[in-house]
């Protein structure tokens, strides 16, 4: 035994014993052992040869499945007797045996004779037929049940054009295609999500983060602008939507690793949608004003970012807003963020096209601020935050101006507090919803005042009141606007400075004389404002200048 | 002979005989006589006598001395540089089936068993086939009988190989004294050293494939010249002709580019036409001279053309003038003109398709059945009775008032292994298990003559381009000619080493070609029956064979899905196309040459623009640069492997195939 498993395993397939069990099946018991291992190999050798033979049959007979009557053809090239039984026509159906790896059976069971009998006749097979069909038409495969389905014709040809990549003659181009993997798919839909959601403040400022600062998210980019554009125009009715998706360009903008450029054209649009739009969100539960805000700085970055390589960015962005303003059919929301909008973008702007329109704008505005004329509540309320803004533009413009001044160097502790200062007045309008006008006016002058005198510490008291409608975006939006306008300032007064130095070193006469002639320019505009705004302008007035001036 | 050599012999005999102190003894005299004879002889340097040292030294009877000395060759081989490894590597594979052989010779059954299962993985990659039938050589009468490893044992193998690594290789045989190892290199490996680099690793593909004794031979053979050129005054050339003359007359000056080339290619023509009557006398002395022009005129689009060394059949008129029309109307195809294919779907066939053809004119289909059955379908009738009995699918499959609508025809007495038409389609030709060739006509519906001559099943038959004569191979490794007025063969060619699987005439009728269970291709002079040609390449049993049109290429695909593209008067492989995985069943030619259709198992029609493969090989010939991107076009049928292709002479492809449902 311990012999016959060491010949099985050394010697061939064809074990010793299955020979003995052959010669017993056909008679011969006294087979001697050594005859029968000296038979196992030639009978495996046959056995291989007969099936070297089968196959060249069955090649022959356009099959790649071997079939007993392949064997039996065989068996008929070597002039031997086929075995009788097997021919079924199809190839032989092969079961596992359980528990072994590779041994297999045919499922041959046994079959009742009186079954057979008196089972119905078959069937007569059906008779060989041809059916014709155009398998291509001059090399396209038509879409016919003939054909095989298309989508399994596609894939294989798509690798072929693959595979011949670079092979000259083949001159298909399939459309591009633009292949984003499994992880980008996914985030961009959590975003997606989180932004539609505003269930989960938290971590969709972690999302905001996530966006403006991960590398790698640029193949997003167009589907970011084709969501932030297709939610805009569908939710112009959900302030926290816009607001949301406003944060989303933001933190896109930020995003050092995005080339956004190309995708700008599809942005300012909602961008400026989110700005001027008659309604943004509900008119009186929704704070619009903030979002405004928001987006009058996110249009000043833009411009700031990509007004070089598109020249004609600024200059139409300031059309559009302008237009919105000087048009008195326009709601008083639009203009409120026309002039939100041309004040970010810079003091020059405001000069050259507010403070130009104001003495015309205010006195259309004069009739709606007037709380006897006015008697819709909601629109006096807008037409003193239109005021506000403008005067908050005027005033920053004029502060800008007077800060020019070389030879009165600039008290810049106290320019921030005055940026805030400013914000602040507009604030308090808000909150004295329901009290009279005139008096309204009272507590903003005092109010201002005082904030003039003490300082920084103060806006936070006031600014907290004003964010009772609303979720932690407005905290943030102060001091963003804070930034803003503290980063203008002193940009331009850098400017300024190192021109003044130069100039220095050439000819101190002439400057003087340039220092002079805008001396006296901004002294025609500073009366000017005076006379429109009274003593409102004021605090915009470093007190150095104030005391020259007044 | 030596007396020091007799008194070997003597020795070597006491030892094997057991006689180990009368050997003790002799020696003992010996060395006392005269020295050391052993070491005094340079043995390394005189292979007989290294041969006598070895029959000596195996007189020990060891069978582990086998697997000792090739494991060493074996890891030494392994451990050498890498800029020679793959030469040396190379040798293995010889001196390894010849360990085996040996074993198995002297009856070492087990220990040969265990030598080929350690190390057949070395070679399985390249050789898997090879391994597959020398494991069933289990006994030294089975080495007699198979004719593979009886080729092999007779066979000396060439190797390539650079001088170093030969080098190298005898230096280590002589410091290890492994003379057994050096003994079966001798005995079975004719080195050809060469001097300068190794050549790289892929290049060469002889060196991979082991085939038997004719690989000697082989470049011998394909020294002998062949004329590949069309015949002269063939069918295209009239047209060319009158197509010249038509397409002046028809267009105007402004495009007349193609007029012009064929007027220039008539014009040349006839100039040729002229000369043979020449040429006729001297034809040896012309015939160096056309080979030297065709490898210069190959730019120029006129072929050489040369005389039909059979009598041909005079065609009659009303054909003639049928496929002039056709190739007048001939669509032209590239790779960006591609053709269109109407499918031919036998269903029902119940497994029992074993052939099919098609028509030239692809009106007729004939399918050979493994009932010994013959049927033809004449698909210009079907066609018109379609429109009414598409509409019913019961009276379809019946046929039309119960009958069948094919023609059935009875005579063979075995699976008919191939049904192929006459050029005109006026008659079938069948070959069957039953050793027998039978034509049958068409128009008769009746079997006409039955050709007895092979010994074993004819795998296939076809008709010359002409009509009139036919090729047939058979599983007696034979191919044999006849014509249609013989009952016995004009020619039988011998010399394949296993069942000869497929048979093409050249376009020009002088020559056949045969594609080999033995893995390669050959072509033969119908004239002589001379083999002109050997192909080798291919790594397993060639299923089909094609032509070009202009007769300088052939293509044949193999049972693993390669098709290779040779060139007939360098016997070389231009290319081999991959791209199927399975059995290439049929290849076809364009009408002009363009495109080649394949037709494989894996239930695809593939086509390949030929056109660009072979220029483009020309010029990258040099670069040593093969590109394999020439598949354009991949046509999936619903899981129908393609039996048979064919090109109408108008190029529309036809092809067919049988449903086989458990394809899935």
């Amino acid at each position: 035994m311990q012999l016959a498993v060491e010949g099985e395993e050394k010697m061939s397939i064809v074990p010793k014993e299955t020979i003995e069990v052959i010669a017993q099946s056909i008679g011969i018991t006294n087979l001697s052992p050594e005859a029968a291992l000296m038979l196992a190999p030639d009978v495996e050798y046959r056995v291989r040869e007969i099936m070297q033979e089968a196959i060249k049959c069955m090649r022959h007979s356009k099959r790649t499945t071997l079939t007993a009557s392949d064997v039996d053809g065989a068996l008929n090239l070597r002039n031997l007797e086929p075995i009788y039984g097997f021919g079924s026509g199809g190839p032989i159906r092969f079961r596992k045996a359980i528990g072994h790896r590779d041994l297999f059976y045919t499922d041959d069971r046994e079959v009742d004779f009186k079954d057979v009998i008196e089972a119905p006749l078959p069937k007569a097979p059906l008779d060989t037929e041809i059916v014709c069909h155009w398998l291509a038409i001059e090399g396209v495969q038509p879409a016919i049940p003939e054909n095989a389905p298309l989508e399994v014709i596609r894939a294989p040809a798509e690798n072929q054009i693959y595979q011949q990549k670079d092979g000259p003659l083949i001159d298909i181009r399939l459309p591009v295609k633009h292949v984003l993997s499994k992880e980008l798919q996914l985030y961009f839909q959590k975003i997606a999500e989180l932004t539609l959601s505003k269930s989960n403040p938290s971590l969709f400022k972690e999302a905001l983060v996530s966006l403006a600062s991960d590398s790698g998210l640029h193949p997003l980019v167009p589907y970011f602008t084709n969501f932030i554009a297709d939610e805009v125009s569908r939710g112009l009715n959900d302030f926290l939507l816009l607001f949301n998706l406003m944060h989303v360009v933001r933190s896109l903008l930020q995003n050092p690793h995005i080339h956004i450029e190309p995708y700008l054209h599809q942005l300012m649009p909602s961008v400026v949608t989110c700005l001027v739009s008659r309604k943004l969100g509900n008119r009186f539960a929704d704070n619009h004003w903030d979002l405004r805000d928001f987006t009058a700085n996110l249009v000043a970055l833009i411009c700031k970012r990509f007004g070089n390589t598109y020249i004609t960015l600024q200059s139409r962005l300031t059309k559009t807003l302008v237009n919105a303003l000087l048009d008195p059919k326009k709601a008083l929301t639009q203009h409120y963020g026309a002039i939100q909008g041309l004040a970010a973008l810079g003091h020059n702007v405001v000069r050259l096209l507010v403070l130009s329109n104001l003495e015309p704008y205010l006195s259309l505005l004069e009739p709606e601020l007037d709380a006897e004329k006015q008697k819709n509540q909601m629109k006096s309320y807008e037409a003193w935050r239109v005021y506000g803004a403008i005067l908050r533009a005027a005033g920053l413009c004029i502060h800008d101006r007077l800060k020019i001044f070389p030879t009165l160097p600039s008290p810049s502790p106290s320019f921030p507090s005055k940026g805030k200062g400013k914000v602040i007045s507009t604030e308090p309008n808000k909150r004295k919803l329901g009290v009279d006008s005139s008096e309204n006016r009272s507590p903003h002058k005092r109010l201002i005042a005082t904030d003039g005198s003490d300082g920084g510490p103060s806006p936070m008291q006031v600014d907290r009141p004003t964010g009772d409608a609303n979720p932690p975006q407005n905290s943030v939006r102060p001091s963003s606007s804070e930034q803003a306008s503290d980063g203008n300032a002193p940009e331009s007064r850098n400017a300024k400075e190192k021109d003044d130095s130069k100039g220095r070193a050439i000819t101190r006469k002439a400057i003087l004389d340039q220092i002079w002639k805008d001396d006296l320019d901004s002294g025609r505009l500073l009366v000017k404002l005076h006379q429109l705004y009274g003593d409102r302008i004021l605090p915009f007035i470093p007190s150095t200048e104030m005391s020259l001036f007044l | 002979m030596d007396p020091e050599q007799v008194d070997e012999f003597v020795m070597g005999y006491l030892k094997k005989k057991g006689f180990n102190s009368a050997a003790k003894h002799l020696q003992e005299s010996l060395h006392n006589n005269n020295g050391s004879s052993f070491s005094s002889i340079d043995y390394p340097n005189d292979p007989e006598l290294t041969k006598l040292i070895r029959s000596f030294s195996q007189s020990e009877n060891d069978p582990s001395r086998y697997r000792e000395g090739y494991s060493k060759l074996r890891s030494w081989g392994y451990n050498s540089l890498d800029l020679y490894k793959h030469e040396l590597l190379r040798v293995m594979y010889p001196v390894f089936i010849h360990c085996y052989m040996d074993l198995v010779g002297k009856g070492h059954t087990q220990e040969a068993r265990s030598f080929f299962n350690s190390f057949r993985k070395d070679h399985e990659m390249v050789h898997l086939r090879d391994l597959q039938k020398l494991g069933g050589v289990l006994a030294p009468s089975h080495l007699q009988e198979m004719e593979f490893a009886r080729s092999l044992r007779q066979s000396k193998i060439n190797i390539k190989i650079c001088q170093y690594s030969y080098d190298l290789l005898i230096q280590y045989l002589h410091r290890t004294e492994s003379t057994l190892m050096l003994g079966i290199i001798n005995e079975h490996i004719n080195f050809q050293v060469y001097s300068g680099q190794p050549n790289s690793a892929s290049d060469d593909i002889e060196a991979v494939t082991i085939v038997g004794s004719f690989h000697e031979t082989a470049d011998h053979v394909n020294q002998k010249e062949i004329h590949w050129g069309l015949l002269e005054d063939s069918l295209e050339d009239r047209l060319e002709k009158t197509g010249g003359l038509l397409s002046d007359s028809e267009k105007g000056q402004g495009e007349s580019k193609a007029g012009d080339d064929s007027k220039k290619r008539s014009a040349e023509i006839g100039k040729q036409g002229s000369s043979t009557k020449k040429l006729k006398k001297d034809k040896a002395g012309t015939a160096t001279t056309k080979v030297a022009r065709q490898e210069t005129s190959t730019v120029l689009s006129s072929m050489p053309r040369v005389k039909p060394e059979l009598a041909m059949p005079v065609m009659s008129t009303d054909v003639e003038e049928s496929i002039l029309e056709d190739l007048r109307n001939r669509v032209q195809l590239s790779s960006v003109a591609m053709p269109s294919v109407s499918f031919y779907t036998f269903v029902n066939t119940h497994n029992g398709l074993n052939s099919s053809s098609i028509s030239h004119d692809g009106s007729l289909v004939a399918g050979g059945f493994s009932d010994s059955s013959i049927k033809v379908w004449d698909m210009a009738k079907i066609g018109q009775a379609g429109s009414c009995a598409l509409q019913d699918d019961n009276n379809q499959i019946v046929g039309k008032n119960g009958r069948r609508n094919y023609t059935l025809l009875v005579g063979h007495s075995g699976p008919v292994y191939s049904a192929t038409f006459s050029p005109p389609g006026d008659y079938v030709l069948s070959s069957s298990a039953d050793t027998t060739i039978r034509l049958w006509s068409t128009k008769l519906n009746a079997n006409l003559v039955c050709y007895k001559g092979h010994n074993h099943t004819v795998w296939d038959a076809q008709f010359s381009p002409f009509g009139h004569y036919f090729a047939s191979c058979s599983h007696d490794r034979t191919a044999r000619i006849w014509s249609m007025d013989r009952m016995q063969p004009l020619r039988m060619m011998a010399g394949h080493l296993s069942d000869v699987d497929c048979v093409q005439w050249h376009p020009n009728c002088n020559y056949i070609a045969t594609g080999s269970s033995d893995k390669t291709v050959r072509l033969w002079d119908v004239q002589t029956g001379e083999c002109v040609r050997i192909f080798i390449g291919h790594r397993s049993m060639v299923l089909s064979l094609a032509m070009s049109p202009d007769g300088r290429y052939m293509a044949s695909g193999d049972e693993d899905g390669t098709i290779m593209m040779w060139d007939l008067s360098t016997a070389r492989c231009i290319t081999p196309l991959m791209g199927h995985n399975s059995c290439v069943w049929t290849l076809s030619y364009s009408g002009e040459g363009s495109l080649l259709a394949s037709g494989s198992a894996d239930c695809t029609v593939k086509l390949w623009d030929v056109s660009s493969s072979t220029k483009l090989t020309k010029a990258e010939e040099k670069n040593g640069n093969s590109n394999r991107l020439r598949s354009i076009r991949t046509f999936p049928t619903k899981s129908t492997p393609v039996h048979a292709l064919r090109f109408s002479r108008r190029n529309l492809l036809f092809a067919a195939g049988a449903v086989s449902k458990h394809s899935s």
